[in-house]
């Protein structure tokens, strides 16, 4: 489950439950895929079919938000098909794929969250002809399966140019804080992260906190200082989602280190862009969400019309925001609520 | 003497001084032991508290509460969405969250008493369907799941006060420890609360009104969750839906750590508070230690065995020690 449970590390319900379930449900999955579209095709009068993330999360509103404008601006007709409990989501996925393969698509646009049960079946549809195109996340699956293109981000390049950015700010010991351990996504984060430090010769730390509390902003808080205290050395520290970067602050204003620690993040709120047009965190980073879903139905129009795609991937993230461009930000974030996937 | 020994927050205090020392000692130098450390396991410990206290009083009548998880965070989101939204000011907001959380702790109570299903099920549907319709709304009004609150200075005095880095949410706990214990140990609804714990069928002949005390329990339980969702809510300036979910096994967690028998009957508001800050030490004082974190659920997981496990002994051990 790439991209999309980037998402999870704010929301970080379905992610505690734990990778061996993701595992264990792709799976079984895999085993069911090859009944599955066998007689499926594309049909030239056929629905155009989204499958995508749950809409309960910021993340996968902004990019219904995309595809809804896009679809307003390029008059094409789509069909969002999506989860609405997070419970199950390793097996509802492929099912969910399933159903919309075997309505004979003219063409599908999938977010591959768990390639494991996924990847099969989009292969089976390739195979007969329904043209694909992945959005958010499969970024390493989809030249393999047959897909036209890809649209969204890499979170291990993502957790790079953090580290990157860091270590041009002259920070020497970098503190990479993961709420949410077992998320592989989240994880990339981390990884890249650590790379691009290590790359510079400099010296990183990996944190993670008990699952109950990932989403508890002052058990984080307690978690970073903690690790602050026990370590001076630490001057810059990553976190993964905007709440836990929140919590980083005030743990570096706890220990009186403010000023010193260079604190940047993935993903936004407007709590998080507040402290970058104050000083307080240096950036954040995003994956405009937005722009996968409406690049996802301008490329389908453009296929299905002319023919026509973008060669390769097309990398929607990371978009650093910092003080130069933080409060146009603000200013959209405040207009148009919803569209950054953040408030 | 006996009579100490007889207490059930003994075995939880041994636990917490043994632990506290531990952690004093490996943690050595990095500031754990400091004013500012002390304040950091007691703001941590302190939100947990107030909710754990009614949970504890709850379990002792013999019923669980799983849904407190989720009234956090739907405390937090109403509050939010009705300040940044609405541009309501923040005391109704906070008077609506609160409601909330009692009305949510009300349907518990009704639906436990009514069906005699197990609460343990009972409130863990609710669970799912407060953070359900949490989001649900969120979005349908507001068009998100988290949001940024507005506060006022007197919300801020009250919620989110600090000195130094102490919150002011650790006198809230003290004084629902207070209010809590004192309801248990002198007065009769007190006594109602273990009879009905104890021994239902007998507690009802008795005259006891059973139903009543679940009831009000519940609803006492829902309120101390969304209190705790305004008071995260306030100091972090944003409600999230997702806030409290942790709290839904760390408060029956630190009920039983603190001497409350699973099924109901026996235990203390001390014993509950030692309990709590016996977790809020274990889980922020691992950190302080600089261990690799991989292994941290590990650690916590065998210090939160072993603390039960002293309690049990000490307890038992006082218990045969009184013939």
């Amino acid at each position: 489950m790439r991209g999309f449970l980037d998402y999870l590390n704010s929301a970080a319900r379905v992610s505690r439950r734990g990778l061996g379930a993701v595992l264990l449900a792709g799976a079984l999955s895999l085993g069911a895929a090859p009944l599955v579209a066998m007689h499926a095709k594309a049909a030239d009068d056929g629905p155009i079919i989204v499958v995508s993330g749950p809409l309960s999360w910021p993340f996968f509103a902004a990019v219904k938000q995309g595809f809804d404008d896009a679809a307003e601006i390029f008059d094409v007709d789509f069909q969002y098909v999506a989860v609405t409990d997070t419970a199950n989501m390793t097996s509802d996925y492929p099912r969910l794929l399933q159903q919309a393969i075997s309505r004979n698509p003219r063409m599908l646009l999938v977010g591959e969250f768990f390639p494991d049960g996924m990847d099969p079946l989009i292969k089976e549809a390739t195979a007969a002809g329904i043209p694909v195109l992945i959005h958010n996340s499969g970024q390493t699956l989809w030249e393999q399966n047959g897909s036209i293109g890809f649209i969204g981000e890499d979170p291990y390049q993502m957790g790079f140019k953090a580290g990157q950015i860091q270590a041009e700010g002259g920070v020497k010991h970098g503190l990479c804080f993961n709420q949410v351990p077992g998320n592989p996504t989240v994880e990339a984060r981390c990884t890249g992260y650590v790379d691009a430090m290590k790359e510079a010769g400099l010296e990183t730390t990996y944190q993670t906190i008990g699952t109950g509390d990932a989403t508890n902003p002052q058990a984080m808080l307690q978690a970073i200082k903690g690790t602050l205290q026990a370590n001076g050395t630490i001057d810059g520290v990553y976190t993964l989602n905007a709440v836990p970067a929140m919590s980083a602050l005030r743990a570096v204003q706890e220990v009186g280190r403010a000023g010193e620690v260079m604190i940047g993040t993935a993903d936004l709120s407007n709590e998080v862009l507040e402290a970058i047009k104050a000083g307080d965190i240096a950036f954040a980073m995003d994956q405009q969400p937005y722009l996968q879903g409406f690049l996802s139905i301008q490329t389908a129009k453009q296929y299905l019309d002319y023919g026509l795609h973008p060669i390769g991937a097309v990398t929607t993230g990371p978009l650093v925001i910092d003080k130069s461009n933080v409060d146009k930000t603000l200013e959209v974030n405040k207009e148009f609520s919803g569209v950054r996937g953040a408030s | 003497m006996t009579s100490l020994l007889r207490r059930p927050e003994l075995g939880a205090f041994a636990a917490f001084i043994l632990t506290y020392i531990f952690f004093a000692i490996v943690t050595q130098g990095a500031g754990f032991v400091s004013v500012n450390g002390t304040a950091g396991w007691l703001n941590l410990a302190a939100e947990l508290g107030i909710v754990a206290i009614p949970v504890g009083m709850l379990m002792i009548s013999g019923e669980f509460d799983l849904s407190i998880g989720s009234t956090v965070g739907a405390a937090s989101m109403v509050v939010a969405i009705a300040t940044s939204f609405y541009g309501m000011p923040i005391w109704p907001a906070i008077g609506l969250a609160l409601l909330i959380g009692a009305l949510i702790g009300l349907a518990n109570g009704m639906a436990v008493v009514r069906t005699n299903l197990p609460s343990f099920i009972v409130t863990l549907a609710t669970n799912f369907i407060v953070i359900g319709a949490t989001m649900g709304f969120s979005r349908l009004i507001a068009n998100v799941t988290s949001s940024s609150i507005v506060s006022s200075d007197t919300a801020h005095a009250v919620f989110a006060a600090r000195w130094g880095q102490a919150n002011i949410s650790i006198l809230w706990w003290l004084g629902a420890a207070i209010v809590g214990g004192w309801v248990l140990s002198k007065t009769t609804f007190g006594n109602w609360v273990y009879a009905t714990g104890g021994n239902m069928q007998a507690a009802r002949g008795a005259g006891v009104p059973v139903e009543r005390v679940k009831i009000i329990l519940f609803i006492a339980t829902g309120v101390a969750a969304a209190f705790v969702g305004v008071l995260q809510g306030v100091q972090w300036n944003s409600g999230n839906s997702t806030y409290g979910q942790g709290y839904v096994f760390q408060a029956p967690i630190v009920v039983v750590i603190g001497g409350v028998l699973l099924g109901g009957g026996y235990g203390s508001v001390a014993g509950i508070f030692l309990g709590t800050a016996l977790f809020g030490v274990i889980s922020t004082g691992i950190f302080y230690t600089g261990w690799n974190t991989d292994w941290i659920q590990l650690f916590l997981g065998a210090l939160l065995a072993l603390a039960v496990l002293a309690n049990n002994y000490v307890r038992r051990f006082a218990l045969t020690a009184r013939r």
